[in-house]
């Protein structure tokens, strides 16, 4: 782990937490896993294109403040769930879904739900890098901006402790004020992040995040997610099984929409309960 | 077929496409190279001393007791040619009848045309038409109406079923034995030093009043003209085009509606110019009444519609252009939808926006057929921003065309005419150069 | 969670029914102030068609469809005035024929050209050319045709005539006599060929240059009594039309593909014949678009033909003879709804809105025609 380059404004909750590759010190287990209220619960819950059906009938409890990686073959709907999990699925006309995604024991489809406060509170980033053609600065003070907040001094303060949870400080300050389009791929994809804590989420979706990157860079941002876990509930699409036992707690397993398996990483690796979870991460099929 | 046969028609296909390129660059060349050459010379001229005293009496600009000294001299080379004017006048009424008469009407196209040339006889009463009270001012000019005191135009018709040839006859020859025939000569030789030439560059025909309908003066009028009513028609038209543009790619859902809109936007691009003007004047000035009579805002209004599908299009490709992962950022992090349009998907969009809106304000300066009905007027004052709700105005695009066919003198003022037109045809080339650097621009920040 | 928010803002995910029902009106006002904007060009183009046809409307009323499309005589102020259109839409109809036959091929060839000829860099020399032909506004191309083009047609008609002749027929006639030969020696033993061909080649050119030399006799005859005439209009409105007809057959031979070009290149077709074989095929409906928005924009145009087709309301004799004066829809509006304009209400004034209708007509007509030529071609090219 890379925490000699951080510069992290608050204290470390969870340094126990070892690195890779299984890490999960507790062991709430999904189906006991009910701390208080969960941040993000599914029950029997669907999405439609149209008449097509994405995600078929998923029941699950993400624990809270740890990682979660969804894994399964292309096009079984691992992009979909997690986009309804910050309602980016509103922007696809044609997209509906039935059953109850909560969060926070909210219904998060009900219509009473404010779309800007939950996704100021659920945080995403995408599989490839996306910086606004802004300066770095801009970019990571668009959130806060957003919820208000004009003054400089506090607007820094922000930047500069995301930007060193983002592991990118050190890298950039010299450079606020330039394009963040001119950074490397990695980088960009750090300022990402930086930019979804900026407006301190809860809940952290990464759709692929390292899936555009070189293996360095990806490095980072698996050491990266592991330094964020504990303070945030993470959820991660990926197609690397290595990453996936790596960097997660927890493992979800779809395939063609259903929730095929779900639980501790370690356990979902070593000894799989399905054989379709078996043949998968054995790569005898996807 | 043979091979070699193969080639050779593939290299002659290649070649004539080279070749219909090549007709266009130089059509275009054709067109632009003499109205440059040409409309140059509004600005840059050799001046005489008339335009001096011109310039000095209507625009008050210049030395006038340096004038004064030149004048002096000027005077002293023309006082022969009206000596010898005297002289055959009390000569004239001693001819015998039809010597008289012959020579009479000769000397009065003499006189006519020598006065055009320098002026009027020293002593005359002051006519109230400015083009009566001075001489040729540009030199060019000077020397065509030399010409004509020279020589008389006859048609020869001798030749039966041609087409008559012209011919110049010396008036020298006309005159010859009586006082007046050595004025021709001295005319011919000192005609220098009578009107005093010099290079001038007369940037001010940009923004000098014209006066005595452009035989004297600059093209400021037009110019104001055209600018009011270019930016009134894009304070319509762009706020306009780019919510339209922003409601067709944001907020519409494909459908009947969205079909609809799409379809009259074509129609609208394809209603000809001229269509436009009659329903400016029948909508806007006769229905709406948004001015008794023409104005600059029914114009604007006019233009404003007939760019509008032109900004639409730019905006909405524009707009479609910005990667879709910048809006879902913008929207994850908590943004509203109107929020992020306006942080992020305009500014993105921004330059294509910029290369639309560009280019259809070079179109609307050049509209003509619109504002013919609507808006512009051959003679008139520069407007105060004010007037321009009421009043009608002088435009490039039309005062070129008043100008070239229904002007009295439509000889005479080539040159502001060949000027007006450069002035549009540059303002238009600087439009259309910026919106070509924009998109240069834009196309380095997408490699980059 | 993480401590020390800055952030402080109401973490509460539901809003009050009052806060949703306010927001749920304002995104609806926003979104209907966006349509209502938007629908601005609907309501633009009804009422053109509305106020045009208002207008229009009377003078049908007063004077019926006949004369108006039948008659010939054009003396709108006589007495008793006679309004027949039918030879000022024949020069409409004339001055586009010409300009098409200038801008079509020229047009074509060039977006062939641009697409898949030119290399990267002298497109990118090429194009603004075109844009720049583009933005010309058209009064300056009305008048380089009355102060330039027209005396010029005018003095050395027959001379221009001539070069324009040469400069098209020489390469064509060669390039004909190539292939001619070729084809009459296919059928020869090969030891022949060669002489066969030569000999075949020079009577075939020889025969060319003789008709060129004939043909160039006669032009350079040709007096031409005036330079403001529907040639002079032609050709100028062909240059005018050609930059949509550039970009827009070259979008369509864009939109073709590689997979097409690549497919007859592999089976050892030369560049030429890929092209005019599959490529121009393949992307015809799209140039036929181009080809009719490039005749529209030449019927539309009002300055060039105001100020130079000589404004002659006549039929020319024979009626292609392209040297005569003639007078179109947009020039006859122009020209006269300044005398017509103080006597509003009269049939005078109401056969220019008449002529207006005509023109949007056929606006409209062709517009519908290469939207669904256009539409057609996309979906082909979507479809594979
Ligand atoms: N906008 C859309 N409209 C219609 N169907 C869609 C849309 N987006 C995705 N789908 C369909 O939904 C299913 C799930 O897609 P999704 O993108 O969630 O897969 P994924 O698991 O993320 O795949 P990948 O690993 O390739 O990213 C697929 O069958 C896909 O075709
Ligand atoms: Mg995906």
């Amino acid at each position: 782990m890379t925490s000699s380059t951080l510069n992290v404004a608050r204290p470390r909750i969870t340094l126990e937490a070892p690195a890779a590759p299984l890490p999960s010190p507790v062991d709430p287990g999904p189906a006991d896993a009910a701390p208080e209220t969960p941040h993000v619960q599914a029950e029997q819950f669907s999405i439609l294109y149209g008449e097509a059906m994405a995600v078929r009938e998923i029941s699950m409890v993400i624990p809270d403040r740890q990682v979660t990686a969804i894994i399964g073959p292309s096009g079984c709907g691992k992009s979909t769930f997690l986009r309804a999990i910050n309602r980016m699925n509103d922007l696809i006309p044609c997209c509906h879904t039935t059953g109850r995604l909560l969060f926070d024991g909210q219904d998060i489809h009900s219509p009473q739900i404010d779309v800007i406060s939950l996704r100021k509170r659920v945080g995403m980033v995408f599989q490839k890098p996306n910086p606004f053609p802004k300066s770095v600065f801009d970019n990571v003070a668009y959130g806060p901006r957003l919820f208000g907040i004009r003054n400089i001094r506090t607007l820094t303060e922000i930047v500069e402790r995301s930007l060193s949870r983002a592991a990118l400080w050190d890298e950039v300050k010299d450079r606020l004020a330039q394009n963040a389009l001119g950074l490397s791929g990695g980088q960009q994809q750090r300022l990402c992040i930086a930019r979804a804590l900026a407006v301190e989420p809860d809940v952290l979706l990464m759709d692929e995040p390292t899936s555009a990157l070189d293996p360095k860079s990806t490095a980072r941002i698996e050491d990266l997610i592991a330094e964020l876990r504990g303070d945030y509930t993470i959820v991660i699409v990926t197609h690397n099984m290595q990453q996936a036992a790596r960097v997660s707690d927890f493992t979800a397993f779809l395939y063609e929409g259903v929730l095929i398996e779900f639980g501790q990483t370690r356990k979902l690796f070593t000894n799989p309960h399905n054989k379709q979870t078996e043949d998968y991460i054995t790569g005898r099929f996807g | 077929m043979e091979l070699s046969t193969r080639k050779t028609l593939d290299r002659a296909f290649s070649g004539t496409g080279m070749f219909s390129i090549c007709l266009m660059t130089a059509s275009l060349l054709v067109i632009l190279l003499p109205v440059f050459a040409k409309g140059i010379k509004a600005f840059v001229f050799r001046e005489t001393i008339e335009n001096r005293k011109m310039i000095l009496e209507q625009f008050h600009r210049g030395d006038s007791a340096a004038l004064d000294i030149e004048w002096e001299s000027a005077r002293t080379a023309r006082q022969p040619v009206y000596d010898a004017m005297q002289a055959f006048r009390i000569e004239l009424d001693t001819l015998e009848g039809s010597r008289r008469r012959e020579l009479r009407s000769s000397f009065r196209e003499v006189e006519s045309a020598l006065q055009s040339l320098l002026g009027p006889e020293p002593g005359s009463t002051l006519s109230p038409l400015l083009r009566n009270r001075y001489g040729q001012t540009r030199w060019d000019r000077a020397q065509v109406k030399l010409q004509q005191v020279l020589f008389r135009e006859a048609w020869d018709y001798s030749r039966p079923g041609e087409a008559g040839t012209r011919q110049w006859i010396p008036r020298k020859q006309t005159f010859a034995g009586t006082r007046l025939e050595p004025m021709f000569d001295h005319l011919e030789t000192k005609l220098d030093s009578m009107l005093q030439p010099r290079w001038t560059f007369y940037w001010r025909f940009l923004s000098d009043d014209s006066r005595d309908s452009h035989l004297f003066g600059g093209i400021w009028p037009e110019v104001l003209g055209t600018l009011y009513l270019t930016i009134g028609a894009m304070l319509f038209a762009v706020p306009m085009g780019v919510i339209a543009a922003i409601y067709l790619t944001e907020y519409a859902r494909p459908g009947r509606v969205v079909q609809i809109l799409r379809t009259c936007i074509s129609t609208l691009a394809g209603v000809p110019s001229i269509v436009f003007g009659l329903f400016g004047l029948a909508f806007f000035i006769n229905t709406l009444q948004v001015s008794s009579s023409k104005s600059v805002l029914a114009g604007s209004m006019t233009l404003a519609l007939l760019i509008l599908p032109t900004i639409i299009r730019a905006s909405e490709e524009a707009i479609l252009a910005v990667p879709r992962t910048y809006k879902e950022a913008a929207l994850s992090l908590g943004s509203g939808t109107w929020n992020m349009i306006l942080t992020v998907l305009l500014p993105a969009a921004l330059p294509g926006i910029l290369t639309g809106i560009v280019i259809s304000m070079g179109r609307a300066a050049g509209e003509t057929a619109p504002i013919i009905f609507t808006a512009a007027v051959s003679v008139g004052k520069p407007l105060t921003l004010l007037q321009t709700l009421t009043q009608p105005t002088p435009a490039l695009p039309w005062n070129i065309y008043n100008l070239a066919t229904e002007h009295a003198a439509v000889e005479e003022i080539r040159h502001v005419q060949f000027g007006m037109v450069l002035t549009l045809v540059v303002m238009v080339l600087i439009l259309n150069a910026t919106a070509i650097a924009i998109r240069a621009r834009i196309a380095r920040r997408m490699k980059g | 969670m993480p401590d020390s928010r800055i952030l402080n803002v109401s973490r509460d995910l539901v809003l009050s029914r009052r806060a949703s029902q306010i927001q749920r009106l304002t995104s609806l006002l926003g979104r209907s102030f966006l349509f209502m904007v938007t629908s601005v060009s609907v309501l633009a183009v009804l009422f053109i068609i509305i106020f045009i046809t208002r207008d229009a409307f009377p003078f049908f009323q007063i004077r019926g469809f006949r004369e108006f499309f039948t008659s010939t005589h054009w003396f709108p102020s006589g007495n008793p005035p006679e309004f027949g259109a039918l030879s000022i839409i024949t020069g409409s109809a004339l001055v586009a024929m010409g300009a098409a036959i200038v801008a079509v091929p020229l047009g074509v060839l060039a977006a062939v050209c641009l697409s898949d000829v030119l290399p990267f860099s002298l497109r990118q020399v090429a194009k603004p050319i075109i844009e720049i032909l583009a933005a010309i506004p058209s009064v300056a191309y009305g008048f380089f045709a009355l102060v330039i083009f027209a005396p010029a047609l005018q003095e050395h008609g027959g001379i221009i005539l001539t070069v324009c002749l040469w400069m098209l027929a020489l390469p064509a006639a060669l390039l004909a006599a190539t292939v001619i030969s070729d084809l009459v020696v296919a059928g020869i033993p090969t030891s022949r060929r060669p002489a066969m061909r030569g000999i075949c080649w020079l009577t075939l050119v020889g025969g060319a240059l003789f008709a060129l030399v004939q043909g160039s006799g006669h032009l350079l005859d040709l007096t031409i009594s005036s330079g403001t005439n529907a040639l002079n209009v032609s050709i100028i409105l062909g240059i005018m039309a050609l930059p949509t007809v550039v970009s827009v057959s070259e979008d369509a031979l864009q939109a073709v593909g590689r997979d097409l070009r690549e497919g007859s290149y592999a089976l050892g077709a030369t560049r030429a014949e890929t092209l005019v074989k599959t490529i121009i095929p393949a992307a015809a409906s799209g140039i036929a678009a181009a080809s009719i928005l490039g005749i529209m924009r030449a019927v539309g145009e009002t300055m060039v033909v105001w100020m130079a087709s000589g404004n002659a309301a006549q039929i020319p004799t024979p009626w292609y003879n392209l040297l005569q004066p003639v007078r179109t829809l947009t020039a006859t509006i122009a020209g006269d709804m300044g005398e017509a304009d103080h006597v509003l209400g009269s049939a005078r004034y109401h056969v220019l809105f008449a002529m207006a209708l005509s023109l949007l007509l056929f606006s409209f007509g062709s517009n519908f025609v290469s939207e669904h030529i256009g539409r057609k071609f996309r979906s082909r090219q979507a479809g594979g």
